[in-house]
């Protein structure tokens, strides 16, 4: 392949391939300093394949504090050694991202934010200060000084951030620098300009240094992919860049670099070919967004248009994305499904960066690796083919245990398939796949249609197998009188069989992805469809995934009314009533068909408390997401041991 | 009028279990956010001992957990490991030395903990999502009720070798003993299910073994939920019968009475729009039923109302929470006979809201009003406030000075404020602090700027107490205040002062839409009364906090036929954070104002520019337009800093004075982050 092939940059230093691991949000750092965590996570990416590792963004100044452990470049001097140890013992470059927030940041309980120009974000945004010649001065100075501690500490260069949440992209963009000094209008490139050159002096002629630059702010006024593209061509030419990484997104689209799957993949192409059109042979483009299928990124590179492929989140789902299509089998690479649901993590609370379907991403000091040779292989039944169960299978197979796996369903997959049919969720299905696959691979066997009983369980018992029981979720409990007139569905069986005919009201007391998936899928085919929410916006659980108000905007154009604030307190008739949550009034909603997508039940009649040898995991414990699924079938698997060490 | 008279109730000792408090001003739990790598700092010890230096009757620590299950969130007091002894006798050992009993909280949370920080299934009575989390819990098994059990008297057993007087344990929600208590979430059929009496074996069983742990010379009170506020929930019924079956096991030494739960916490820590002691029928009803001291609680801000509500017999105890975060000083300056120099809790909950916490960003303990909060462990940067009080002399009219005068700082200087907001009022707070000598120049006729406009909305007047608050901290301090005096460069060079603070707020910017129509006005020139419109008014919200929904809400009033329009996909988004959105979504549905979201505006046109306005909006998802005609339009937007006095002084050819600015003049922000300013520029000249 391309792009395992080495890529020699401008400056002389070589990437043993194209492919990168990029600057993300993983809040694994200790206050504002790189951690050991961090340590351990890139050097799992290193040693999985990656060509190049570019560290979380480090704020060059104090005063730019965007996310409670977002990294301070003056803390990090031992992180980046430590990384740079980590990596270079594979063969991977380290490069340090450097960037200020500006006026995306939080001023906290420190001074106002500084941008260019006095304009405030989307509602609720922050007014920042406009800087002034000192403040432009020392922010110059600080990446300076940052990329010089950066390749000090042993970092093989650094990557200046121009992207979706950065100072240097708010100064490029006539949407936030209104200046009228030598820094605005005609000047708006000065300031990139002047810290490009003062970081390429600091570093020397054999370091890297890239620019990641916002190419398509998607905002009218804003930067486009041609406009970028010349500004980058000219930045280059005075600053000596080795290469440009081509995201998008801005003050108004803070996430457009990394959307989920109601996104389609492949809008990374374009503006990178119009990228690759106008810089100079020398310099390296980067392709960035969305990209998680290795052909893509092949494609990409052998066609030209990218030199280099960031698959950031493609390796956070599977560390060895690069060691695997080495070794030829791009089949066994664990796909991203472009969730967000674990790896956006820029939010209040700091969770640790992590991947459904990888739960030691983000975990690697604490998590034992997946697999570890079992000390007496074991015949283990595996009750349930959901995530659950195959991850316990998949994981009790590769450890040398003899694994069945008894789904009562036709197909594996449970919840995931079911998820899978919803609109935007469909690459949920390829983790169904590859977890199956791995099976067969590993040799576990699998039979499906038959449903498991008691006596199944006592059988395996008896002869000193191990059972975990991973029968998923039932649906949960109506609490409001339903009368004829109207059909009462889960979302399972909804998305598994599909709606009878007329209006749908779907009760979405959750307000995470289920319910806005049925809802859209439904309007997608033409159904009159209502979502009834408790919250005071549909998917209020969304924010997270950065879905939050693009699925209020999906569902708005889909036609589907959002009924706020409410809960259905009867249904029959062919209406659905409701009740305003903090008023009290009723109202009444056209349905003759109601989906719920309440909270389900454990599936645990087979469950008789633990007894050595039988555990449980997932949704038959406690019905959650698949992270939880997929953590508790890993524990169950790796927990085999111990329960023979104890028996 | 003597100390005794004013408060004929508060200041009486009470016997609680086996120790005696010295008055009924409680400091009760409630989450900081304080703790390091899940054990209590020295941030905790420092909020802790100046409450109790300031005259708290009886310390209470927030919710320290008992159990790995319950990590609730990131910053929790893990009471169950050992390593938590070290911090447990720094706060023990600093609050006694006030002569103030301190009991810690005991918990078990089972609800976010689908939360990152655990990674394990939360554990509940049964598989009943939490409507906060929303994630479905794990129905524990009768090993993993051991389990809690052994977490608590573990816990219990460290809180005693710590030095704590006695625990208390946590039973209203979100704890796993309000999950199995709650008719709601309880749905089990076994000894822990059904009937009350079984519900409660959870907490009997805890009881017995926590008795056990802390021997009889311990305080052991429970905290119980008065009222779920949940459809099937628990109710003040039930509280009542648990709180007789709690007596009778003579095991317990007192009672505090809660509202609500985690879904309901508008009502828990009600912002200002709810009256002071709204949960004290609670506590009246428990304390009809039993011999126990009980707290009351809901929302004190003033002794006088303490004094009351332990005069009408509502309680034996209060639990003023907030109002000793504004004021660590609460009680010692009631007690002194000087309530007039509290720094009042506004109850705005911009701050003190568990896991939003302050402006740090960090989710900790704040408070709008003491940008002290959190950091009493830090050097005060304008010292006096660090030393310790001396007695009172009730009469003399002066809150005490302090005994140790400042280490001597730099030479005091002359400091020049130019406006008397809040970021100016608090920069002349925190310089006279350090010495100064402070002129405050105030251009308007009052002090305040923004403030009293804001505490012109309807339920928003206590807003207002913020800039009594400072004017007062003003008088004591010895700041002159001259109103309808602007400041400007001749000002300047006559009062030669060494150093001017700039704090001139901000002004309102209009719209390019706007043009020049007179019926296109902001929120300002509604709230200050220059403008009084009637009829159908469109309100345009792009700040999504109480700009908007307060005037809306003061026009309803008036009677006109009012809509917001915001092109956020939901009016006061900012509001969540202070636990307003409840209250807004109440107010809103009870006065018919109507809510238009994820449009802008485009565009407004009025006949001759004096007549009603036909708005033109555009639904930003689909592009579809669409259009009102309105007597009246009023603009909540980004304001503009009125910097220019700032300026021109900092210009060339200006008066040779140190020149800083603070507040909106800097960029228009909330209160809370004028107050921050002033205080780091007063407090460092």
């Amino acid at each position: 392949m391309q792009l395992l092939s080495p890529l020699r940059f401008a400056c002389g230093t070589t990437a043993r391939n194209r492919l990168v691991f990029g600057p993300h949000a993983t809040n694994l750092g200790r206050g504002r300093a790189l951690s050991e965590r961090h340590v351990a996570y890139y050097r799992r990416r290193a040693a999985g394949g990656a060509g190049i590792v570019v560290t979380e963004t480090a704020s060059v100044l104090p005063n730019d504090r965007p996310y409670e452990r977002a990294p301070l470049a003056a803390e990090c001097g031992a992180g980046w050694s430590a990384i740079a140890d980590a990596c270079h013992g594979s063969g991977t470059l380290v490069l340090g991202a450097l960037g200020h927030s500006g006026q995306q940041g939080v001023s906290g309980d420190g001074p106002a934010l500084w941008a260019p120009s006095r304009v405030s974000g989307p509602v609720g945004g922050e007014v920042p200060v406009e800087m002034d010649a000192e403040d432009i001065a020392a922010t110059v100075a600080a990446f300076a000084a940052a990329a010089r501690l950066a390749v000090r500490s042993g970092l093989d260069g650094v990557e200046v951030d121009a992207g979706p949440r950065a100072l240097v992209r708010q100064f490029l963009s006539g949407l936030t620098n209104l200046r009228d000094d030598g820094y605005g209008g005609r000047h708006r490139a000065r300031f990139a300009h002047e810290i490009l050159g003062a970081v390429r002096s600091e570093v020397g002629r054999h370091a890297v240094v890239g620019l990641r630059l916002s190419c398509d702010e998607l905002a009218p006024g804003g930067l486009v992919p041609e406009a970028a593209a010349r500004l980058a061509a000219e930045l280059a030419a005075r600053s000596g860049l080795d290469y440009v990484t081509v995201v998008r997104g801005s003050t108004f689209a803070p996430d457009a670099d990394r959307p989920d799957g109601h996104t389609a993949p492949g809008f990374a192409s374009t503006p990178a070919r119009r990228m690759r059109s106008w810089l100079p042979r020398e310099v390296a483009v980067c392709a960035q967004g969305s990209i998680v299928d290795p052909e893509t990124a092949e494609g990409l590179v052998t066609e030209g248009t990218a030199q280099l492929v960031e698959m950031t989140r493609a390796q956070i789902a599977d560390a060895e994305l690069g060691g695997k299509l080495a070794a030829g089998t791009p089949e066994r690479v664990r796909p991203c499904v472009l969730c967000n649901a674990a790896c956006q993590v820029r939010r209040p609370g700091s969770p640790v960066v992590s991947c459904l379907a990888d739960p030691r991403s983000g975990y690697e000091t604490e998590d034992p690796p997946e697999t570890a040779p079992a000390a007496r292989p074991r015949d283990v039944l595996v009750i349930g083919g959901g995530p659950a169960g195959l991850e316990a299978a998949r994981v009790a197979a590769a450890a040398g245990h003899r694994v069945r796996v008894v789904e009562a369903a036709q197909r594996t997959g449970g919840m995931l398939r079911v998820a899978a049919a919803g609109a935007g969720r469909e690459r949920l299905a390829l983790l169904a796949d590859w977890f199956a696959a791995e099976c067969v691979r590993l040799g576990v066997r699998i039979d499906t249609g038959h449903r498991a009983g008691p006596s199944d369980i006592d059988a395996r018992l008896a002869t000193g197998g191990a059972v975990v029981l991973c029968t998923g979720g039932l649906p949960g409990r109506i609490d409001f009188p339903v009368r004829s007139g109207v059909v009462v569905l889960d979302a399972a069986e909804a998305l598994r069989r599909g709606v009878p005919a007329g209006p749908v009201a779907v009760h979405d007391p959750v307000g995470g992805p289920v319910a806005v998936s049925v809802a859209e899928a439904l309007a997608a085919a033409g159904r009159e469809v209502t979502l009834i929410t408790p919250d005071h916006q549909a998917g209020a659980r969304l924010a997270h995934t950065g879905d939050q108000a693009a699925a209020s905007a999906r569902l708005a154009r889909a036609g589907v009314t959002v009924v706020r604030r409410s809960r259905p307190h009867a249904a029959g008739d062919g209406v659905v009533a409701v009740t305003h949550v903090y008023a009290g009034g009723t109202s009444e909603v056209r349905a003759d068909v109601l989906v719920d997508c309440g909270f389900r039940l454990p599936a645990d009649e087979l469950w008789r408390g633990p007894r050595l040898g039988f555990t449980r995991a997932g949704d038959a414990v406690a019905p959650r997401g698949v992270y939880e699924a997929v953590l508790d079938g890993r524990r169950a698997a790796l927990d085999l041991d111990d329960a023979e060490v104890a028996g | 009028m003597t100390v005794a008279g004013r408060y004929s109730h508060l200041f009486r000792p009470l016997r609680v279990g086996p120790v005696t408090v010295a008055n009924r001003v409680v400091f009760g739990a409630h989450r900081t956010d304080f703790a390091e790598d899940g054990l209590p700092s020295a941030r905790h010890t420092a909020y802790y001992a100046a409450r109790a230096r300031g005259g708290a009757g009886l310390v209470i620590t927030e919710a320290h957990a008992t159990h790995p299950t319950d990590g609730h969130h990131e910053r929790l007091v893990q009471g169950y490991r050992p390593e938590v002894l070290r911090g447990y006798r720094a706060i023990t050992e600093s609050v006694h030395r006030a002569g103030v009993p301190v009991l810690v909280q005991l918990a078990h949370i089972v609800v976010p903990a689908a939360a990152p920080y655990v990674r394990r299934p939360a554990w509940a009575a049964s598989p009943v999502a939490d409507p906060v989390a929303r994630t479905v819990p794990k129905a524990v098994e009768r090993h993993e009720i051991s389990a809690i059990i052994d977490g608590y008297a573990r816990a219990a057993e460290l809180s005693v070798e710590g030095g704590f007087d006695g625990v208390e344990l946590q039973c209203a929600h979100p704890s796993i003993v309000a999950a199995f208590l709650s008719p709601a979430t309880n749905r089990r059929d076994d000894r822990y299910g059904g009937p009350l009496a079984n519900r409660a074996r959870l907490l009997l069983e805890l009881i017995g073994e926590v008795r056990g742990r802390i021997g009889p010379a311990r305080v052991l009170g429970v905290r119980l939920c008065g009222d779920e506020l949940l459809d099937g929930g628990s109710t003040l019924a039930d509280a009542v019968e648990l709180a007789r079956v709690l007596q009778a096991t003579g095991k317990v030494d007192y009672l505090g009475t809660a509202l609500g739960t985690a879904a309901t916490r508008h009502v828990s820590q009600a912002s200002m729009h709810i009256p002071a002691g709204y949960a004290l029928h609670l506590a009246n009803a428990v304390r009809r039923a039993v011999d126990l001291p009980v707290i009351g609680e809901g929302r004190f801000t003033d002794p006088l109302q303490a004094d009351r509500a332990l005069a009408d017999g509502h309680c034996d105890l209060v639990s003023v929470v907030r109002g000793q975060i504004a004021d660590p000083e609460f009680a010692a300056k009631a007690r002194a006979g000087f309530p007039e120099a509290i720094r009042g809790c506004l109850s705005c909950n911009q701050g003190c809201v568990p896991g939003v916490g302050g402006p740090s960003g960090e989710g900790r303990l704040a408070c709008a009003e003491n940008p002290r909060v959190g950091r009493e462990s830090e050097p005060d940067p304008a010292p006096a406030a660090a030393s310790a009080i001396q007695g009172g002399r009730p009469g003399s009219g002066r809150w005490p000075r302090r005994a140790r005068v400042a280490a001597p700082g730099p030479r005091p200087r002359d400091v020049l404020v130019a406006g008397a907001g809040p970021a100016g009022l608090q920069a002349a707070i925190a310089a006279a602090r350090a010495g100064h000598r402070v002129r405050v120049c105030e251009a308007a006729d009052a002090a305040g700027g923004q403030v009293r406009l804001a505490a012109a909305a309807p339920g928003r007047a206590e807003f207002g107490e913020l800039v009594r608050n400072q004017l007062a901290e003003c008088r004591r301090r010895g700041v002159v205040v001259d109103y309808g005096t602007a400041v400007d460069a001749g000002l300047v060079r006559l009062a030669a002062p060494d150093v001017l603070v700039v704090a001139t707020g901000a002004r309102p910017e209009r719209p390019a839409w706007a043009g020049g129509l007179r019926r296109v006005v902001d929120v300002r020139d509604v709230l200050s009364g220059a403008v009084r419109p009637s009829g159908s008014v469109l309100v345009v919200d792009g700040l999504g906090f109480h700009e908007a929904t307060g005037a809306a809400e003061f026009l309803a009033e008036r009677g006109c036929s009012v809509e917001i329009v915001t092109p956020a996909p939901l009016v006061g988004r900012e509001l969540a954070g202070t636990l307003d959105l409840e209250g807004w979504s109440i107010r809103a549905a009870a006065r018919g104002i109507a809510e238009t979201c994820e449009h802008r505006v485009t565009g407004a046109v009025a006949e001759g520019t004096g007549g009603p306005v036909a708005v033109s909006l555009e639904h930003e998802p689909t592009g579809t337009g669409a259009t009102r005609t309105v007597d009246w339009m009023v603009c909540a937007l980004p304001q503009a800093p009125r910097d220019e006095l700032y300026r021109r002084l900092r210009s060339p050819g200006g008066p040779a004075v140190r020149v800083l600015r603070a507040g909106d003049c800097v960029a228009p922000r909330r209160v809370d982050a004028a107050v921050a300013d002033g205080e780091r520029i007063g407090g460092r000249l």
